[in-house]
């Protein structure tokens, strides 16, 4: 069985989203294809028969539609209730954050500034990183996410996230870790020629070890 | 035991042995056709000729010795160039110089790109040549009289290089974007010589230089 790491407050729900949506479309989509070549095996050609013209106004044969037509919608609903309660709980909701942060594409790297030991952005503590993004576990960030030339999207599949940088704007988004590590961050949106190498990497820490790392990177330059 | 193939595998046959062999591993050959051929990521940034885009700080880098590409490709793979947040096009090179993964390719590119005619791009600066002859005396003792560099102290000419790129890089130098990382021996031999310029000093005294082509 794949398993595929969860480590945000929110990527358990994302996955039942994506899971109840392909399983009522899967169901759906299987017995379509079985009806559609049992109806191709049951009325194919065969000698001495002659094929019937139909209307398409004949109920006996309209419910062949009708039903499953109005069962898909009934379907469709859990699938929209579903989808707005993430899409609510996700996008909607800005929890208050314990630090913020700020994101910035550009062609081909990110650039992540960090707060300090100050935990404040924009002062003169910050501490800035290529393509390494260091954050402690069971903490609440608000991200600022900006790019510097074209579209970009960042995204950091254990969290499911995936948010676009557009040139011009700060979007702001939020996640929290659930379990410490190190995972892939990538661009998810093509952005030039060196879009597929576009690559960094988000390191998930304990309270002590991003003390620590905070303490050590102090003394890195900004730009 | 004989197995027999439908026609259907039959006629499949020739392709299944033409796929295997395009997915032959062996690597190309070290050149400069492999050269030219990696040339066409370049290319888009850099031109066809290699003679740069100043608009997207693409500096022009035709007729560059080989063993100075070589360097600063591998100097962009291992992270002492392009990785600091204040290097814009320097973080744009970077990804570019690690996509080169093929045992080969490095030198390949490189003498392919030393195979260009250089461009000596015209200037854009408005320095003061003359007071920059005076700074430019700290910079002989590497770069030579002439500007043309040494490969022995791993100095690259700088007459060919673009004026906007050179201050660029002194400044890089200068601010610790470039040259500060403990296995960057040269560039930190460069930054130390960087420390003292003023940004007016670093115009002057590339003005002076572009007097040396």
């Amino acid at each position: 069985m794949l398993e595929l790491a969860q480590a945000s407050t929110y990527a358990a729900s994302i996955d039942n989203l994506i899971l109840l949506v392909a399983v009522l479309v899967g169901v759906w989509f299987f017995l379509a294809e079985g009806v559609f070549f049992w109806l191709i095996w049951k009325f194919r050609a065969k000698p001495g028969e002659k094929t019937q013209y139909l209307t398409g106004k004949e109920k006996h044969i309209k419910k062949w539609i009708t039903i499953p037509h109005a069962l898909v919608l009934v379907c469709d609903v859990f699938i929209v209730i579903g989808a707005v309660r993430v899409w609510y709980n996700v996008k909607q909701q800005l929890p208050e954050p314990d630090s913020t942060i700020r994101i910035i594409g550009q062609q081909w790297a990110w650039t992540f500034q960090h707060p300090g030991a100050d935990n404040e952005l924009d002062t003169a503590d910050d501490i800035f990183t290529v393509n390494d993004l260091h954050v402690e576990v069971e903490k609440t960030y608000h991200f600022q996410l900006q790019s510097r030339d074209v579209l970009h999207s960042f995204s950091v599949p254990v969290f499911r996230l995936k948010q676009d940088a557009i040139p011009g704007r700060s979007i702001m988004g939020w996640f929290t870790p659930t379990e410490t590590g190190e995972h892939d961050v990538q661009c998810a949106e093509i952005c030039g020629i060196g879009h597929g190498v576009m690559a960094a990497r988000i390191h998930i820490e304990d309270a002590n070890t991003h003390a620590a790392w905070i303490s050590s990177a102090s003394a890195a330059t900004t730009p | 035991m004989m197995v027999r193939l439908p026609n259907a595998g039959k006629a499949l046959l020739p392709l299944l042995i033409m796929g295997v062999a395009a997915c032959d591993a062996t690597p190309p050959p070290v050149g400069m056709v492999r050269g030219a051929e990696l040339f066409e990521t370049c290319a888009p940034c850099h031109g066809d000729a290699g003679v740069g885009n100043p608009d997207i700080a693409a500096p022009a880098i035709a007729g560059l010795p080989q063993w100075y590409v070589e360097e600063q490709l591998r100097g962009f793979q291992n992270e002492y160039r392009g990785d600091h947040a204040g290097d814009l096009p320097g973080l744009r090179m970077r990804p570019m110089a690690v996509s080169l993964t093929r045992d080969g390719d490095v030198e390949s590119v490189s003498q392919y790109v030393a195979s260009l005619d250089a461009a000596y791009p015209a200037s854009t600066l408005h320095g003061n040549a003359g007071a920059g002859a005076a700074s430019y005396v700290v910079c002989v003792a590497c770069h030579g009289e002439d500007g043309l560099g040494n490969p022995d102290l791993h100095a690259p000419p700088i007459v060919q290089l673009d004026d906007w790129y050179l201050l660029n890089q002194l400044r890089n130098f200068k601010s610790g974007a470039r040259g500060a990382r403990p296995d960057d021996t040269w560039g930190q031999t460069m930054r130390v010589n960087s420390l003292a310029l003023t940004d007016e000093a670093m115009q002057d005294v590339i003005a002076y230089v572009q007097t040396l082509r």
